[in-house]
């Protein structure tokens, strides 16, 4: 175990932490995407760049489209309007 | 004669000129007015349009009046004794499921092989066949290629299943229908308008790059695909590129203009999901069988390191990248329009 | 002497490329709104990456491997300023109190 790959568990694992903690949805589905991000330079480490393209694809890229198209769906996604309304 | 001044205004010649003159903001403007009309084809008349946003309004009425009715039948109920019975048998049922879960799951814990063991299925003799044996009886140069569309074929058929099956249920939950009579229902029609507002209508930059590279990761991904068996990647992988390349596309030039492309149907789609999911067990149904009764298959194993070769294992990439591919599309244009 | 030649070019780029980025991430850190912050990200995003990039272009040689890494560099060079003009786009769009923060130049 080498130091980079020891500092990207680390990275995932506090990463998985924030997204549970945060209120903000909007955020914690980014910290989700860099998590995955880490995860996916984590397959690459292990040789094996399938799973690392698959990751990269579908984890960083597409689940977090598909969430940030439902919270949009159900207007969570808070505006900085000033009477609190959600927009967008 | 004023005919053909009529076309001379609109003629190539005209709009070049005004365009030579005009400089760049005259193009920037051109441009736009082309995609938004693009955007919105059917102009309705003035009257028309009072007309629907009054039916709008009224039924905007009526949603209201039936919620609030809900909610006060939900309010009443909850405060009678039913209700509270309910609600204490929910959380006993809750408590109790949850111990049984967390027993059974303990219990099978107990019960697995010591760690390090030398007997213990992960150090028996599977994975050293796998690595010794692989090339030679699937013919397939990437191991894991081989392996799991070859010894373990069923399991990749379950994953695409999985798929299917997400597929249809985000289909059921979201998909927005037709009425009766073949016209759209107003869910349909208010998720259509509240979607085309935060469409890039007019992202000229977006759409000229999405232009570029679309082919490059459409092509990318089908590389990856045929090359499924020779090098790292495979079905899911490039399925899941080809995907992705397909969201690119929807998201820059919108839907409306994704809509007119062939490719992107719900007939296409349902065709190539159940055609390549058909496919897939037909063939391995086939390879099973005569496998299980020592029959040869008559599906030539080539030499490795072709790119036909490895019996049934191209096609099979082939069939799991197309589930990917469209599955990922179908869900991106469900949970944004409910509808294809 | 070449290989000299060779290992002084692509650290020297190496080195200014990871500085770069440094500072990139220092502005991110740094700045308050939103624009300033994606000018920063993007410097990073794109000189950054041309330098660390050409780094290793010059330590791998004329190999195939070097060609790879140019393509990669055409692709972030493609789609980052893109992305970078997207979220500077929807800001401009979106956010009601822009005059706070945005002085506009008339021409």
């Amino acid at each position: 175990m080498d130091f980079l790959s020891m500092m990207l568990l680390a990275f995932i694992l506090i990463c998985a932490l924030i997204v549970c903690l945060t209120r903000n949805l909007l955020t914690s589905i980014i910290i989700l995407m860099s998590q995955s991000l880490a995860m996916s330079v984590i397959w690459i480490l292990l040789e094996s760049p399938d799973l690392a393209i698959t990751e990269a694809a579908v984890g960083a890229g597409v689940t977090s489209l598909l969430f940030f198209v439902t919270l949009k769906k159900i207007h969570a996604i808070e505006g900085d309007s000033k009477d609190g309304k959600a927009e967008r | 004669m004023a005919k053909l001044r009529d076309n001379y205004e609109t003629s190539l010649w005209a709009r070049f000129l005004r365009w030579m003159k005009s400089g760049s903001k005259g193009l920037e403007r051109s441009m736009i007015r082309a995609l938004e009309e693009e955007a919105e084809p059917s102009q309705h008349s003035e009257a028309e349009q009072l007309a629907l946003e009054k039916a709008r309004e009224e039924r905007e009425m009526q949603d209201h009046e039936r919620e609030r009715a809900i909610q006060e039948r939900l309010h009443l109920w909850s405060k009678t004794r039913g209700a509270r019975l309910m609600t204490f048998a929910y959380r006993l049922a809750a408590v109790v499921i949850c111990l049984a879960v967390i027993f059974v799951l303990l219990s099978s814990v107990s019960m697995l092989p010591e760690f390090g063991r030398s007997d213990n299925p992960a150090n028996n003799e599977v994975a050293a066949r796998y690595i010794e044996k692989g090339i030679e009886e699937t013919g397939a140069v990437n191991i894991v290629g081989g392996m799991i569309l070859n010894y373990r074929a069923f399991d990749t058929l379950g994953e695409s299943h999985v798929l299917f099956v997400a597929a249809c249920a985000v289909m059921m939950l979201l998909r927005l229908r037709l009425d009766k009579d073949g016209r759209p229902t107003r869910e349909k029609l208010d998720a259509e308008a509240d979607d085309r507002k935060y469409e890039p209508h007019n992202d000229v930059i977006l759409q000229k790059v999405s232009s570029l590279i679309v082919p490059c990761l459409l092509l990318f991904g089908i590389y990856v695909v045929f090359n499924g068996h020779l090098s790292a990647g495979g079905g899911f992988s490039g399925g899941a590129i080809m995907g992705a390349a397909l969201i690119l596309y929807v998201n820059a030039h919108g839907l409306t203009r994704a809509g007119r492309q062939p490719l992107f149907g719900f007939k296409v789609f349902k065709y190539i999901t159940f055609g390549a999911l058909a496919f897939y067990s037909l063939a391995k149904g086939y390879s099973f069988f005569m496998g299980a009764n020592h029959l040869d298959s008559h599906i030539p194993l080539g030499t490795p390191g072709n790119i036909l070769s490895a019996e049934l294992i191209l096609p099979l990439n082939i069939a799991v990248g197309a589930v990917v591919a469209w599955t990922m599309y179908s869900f991106y244009v469900l949970f944004r329009k409910g509808d294809f | 002497m070449m290989a000299w030649i060779q290992f002084i070019v692509g650290a020297s780029l190496i080195s200014a490329g990871v500085v770069v980025l440094a500072l990139s991430v220092l502005g991110v850190f740094r700045f308050n709104y939103v624009l300033n912050r994606m000018h920063a990200a993007a410097m990073g995003d794109t000189l950054g990456i041309l330098l660390v990039l050409g780094g290793l272009i010059v330590f791998s040689g004329f190999t195939f491997l070097s060609l790879k890494l140019l393509l990669t560099i055409i692709m972030l060079w493609l789609t980052s300023p893109v992305s970078s003009h997207l979220i500077g786009r929807l800001e401009v769009h979106i956010n009601e109190r822009l005059n706070e923060h945005v002085r506009e130049v008339k021409h």
